[in-house]
C-alpha cells in the first residue's frame, strides 16, 4: 500500500525535515538544503526517495528542478489515519450486530 | 494559545443494526469484545482492552504481562446517547496524560432496531502547544500537522 511506503519513508528525520520545508511552497534543492546538516547531494537523494514514495513531485524550470508536495500522496496518508477509527468502528458494528442477533434468537 | 489553528477533525460514522441501548453498551462496557488488538498503544501483546463505563472512567489496555496502559478518560457520560473521552496519547502514540485530543461519540436511534454512531476525533491542535513553539508551528497550518503524526507513527512502526 502507498501509505505504508510513505510512512517508512517519513521515518527518517532528515527526510522529514526536507519534506516539512516543502510545506511552505515549491523549492529548488539548494534552498531546501540551506541550513540542513547534510550535503546537497544527500538532500537530492532524500527528495528522490520522497518522490518515489509519491509524497513529492518535481518539475523543471529552466535548468533548475523545483520540488513540491504531492497532495494526493498526503491524502493517502490522511485516509490511513482516518482508518484507525474506520477499522475500529467496523469491528464495533460487527460485534454489536452479532450480539444483538444472538440475544434476539434466544 | 489563541494563534493555534484548528486541525481538521477525523469524522467517522457507522450504522449499526441494533437498538441504541445495545449499541452504547457494546461500545463502552463491551469494548474488550471488539477493539482491534493491533490498535494498541501500550505494551504488546495486548491481553485485554476495557472501558470503565462511567464518568471519569478510563479506557485501559492490559498487556499479557499485566501492564496497564491508560488510553483515554471519559469526560462526558450520557448513556445511551453520547460519550466524550480525552484521548491521552501523544504524537508518538505513547500514553501521555498531558495530551488532550478528544474523541466524541454520539449515538442516534434510527428506529427501534438501528443506531447511527458518529465518532469525531478532534482537538489535535492541543497536542502542539505542549511541545512548544516548534511543534506549534507545525500544527499552525492545519492539515500538515497531521503529517507530523503520521511521521511519528512511522517511527513507531519502524523502530
Amino acid at each position: 500500500m502507498a501509505y505504508e511506503n510513505a510512512l517508512a519513508v517519513l521515518a527518517d528525520p532528515t527526510r522529514r525535515k526536507v519534506f516539512e520545508r516543502l510545506r511552505a511552497g515549491p523549492r529548488p534543492v539548494n534552498l531546501l538544503a540551506a541550513g540542513l546538516p547534510v550535503s546537497r547531494p544527500a538532500v537530492s537523494q532524500h527528495l528522490k526517495i520522497l518522490k518515489d514514495a509519491g509524497l513529492v513531485e518535481e518539475r523543471s524550470e529552466g535548468v533548475r528542478r523545483i520540488y513540491s508536495l504531492r497532495r494526493e500522496g498526503l491524502m493517502e496518508l490522511r485516509e490511513w489515519l482516518d482508518s484507525f477509527w474506520g477499522d475500529a468502528l467496523e469491528a464495533f458494528r460487527l460485534e454489536a450486530e452479532k450480539s444483538h442477533e444472538a440475544s434476539r434468537s434466544r | 494559545m489563541n494563534e493555534m489553528t484548528v486541525i481538521a477533525p477525523v469524522r467517522k460514522t457507522v450504522r449499526v443494526k441494533a437498538p441504541i441501548a445495545h449499541a452504547f453498551e457494546v461500545f463502552t462496557s463491551g469494548l474488550t469484545r471488539w477493539w482491534p488488538h493491533d490498535h494498541g498503544v501500550g505494551k504488546q501483546p495486548i491481553q485485554k482492552v476495557l472501558m470503565e463505563p462511567r464518568l471519569g472512567g478510563r479506557w485501559l489496555e492490559i498487556s499479557a504481562d499485566g501492564t496497564e496502559t491508560p488510553v483515554a478518560t471519559i469526560t462526558l457520560w450520557e448513556p445511551p446517547h453520547r460519550l466524550v473521552m480525552v484521548w491521552q496519547i501523544n504524537a508518538q502514540w505513547k500514553p501521555d496524560p498531558a495530551m488532550k485530543s478528544e474523541v466524541d461519540v454520539r449515538f442516534t436511534a434510527d428506529g427501534p432496531d438501528a443506531t447511527e454512531v458518529e465518532l469525531v476525533h478532534h482537538r489535535f491542535e492541543t497536542m502542539g502547544a505542549d511541545a512548544g513553539a516548534s511543534l506549534r508551528g507545525d500544527v499552525d497550518r492545519g492539515w500538515p500537522g497531521l503529517v507530523e503524526r503520521f511521521a511519528r507513527e512511522a517511527e513507531r512502526d519502524v523502530g
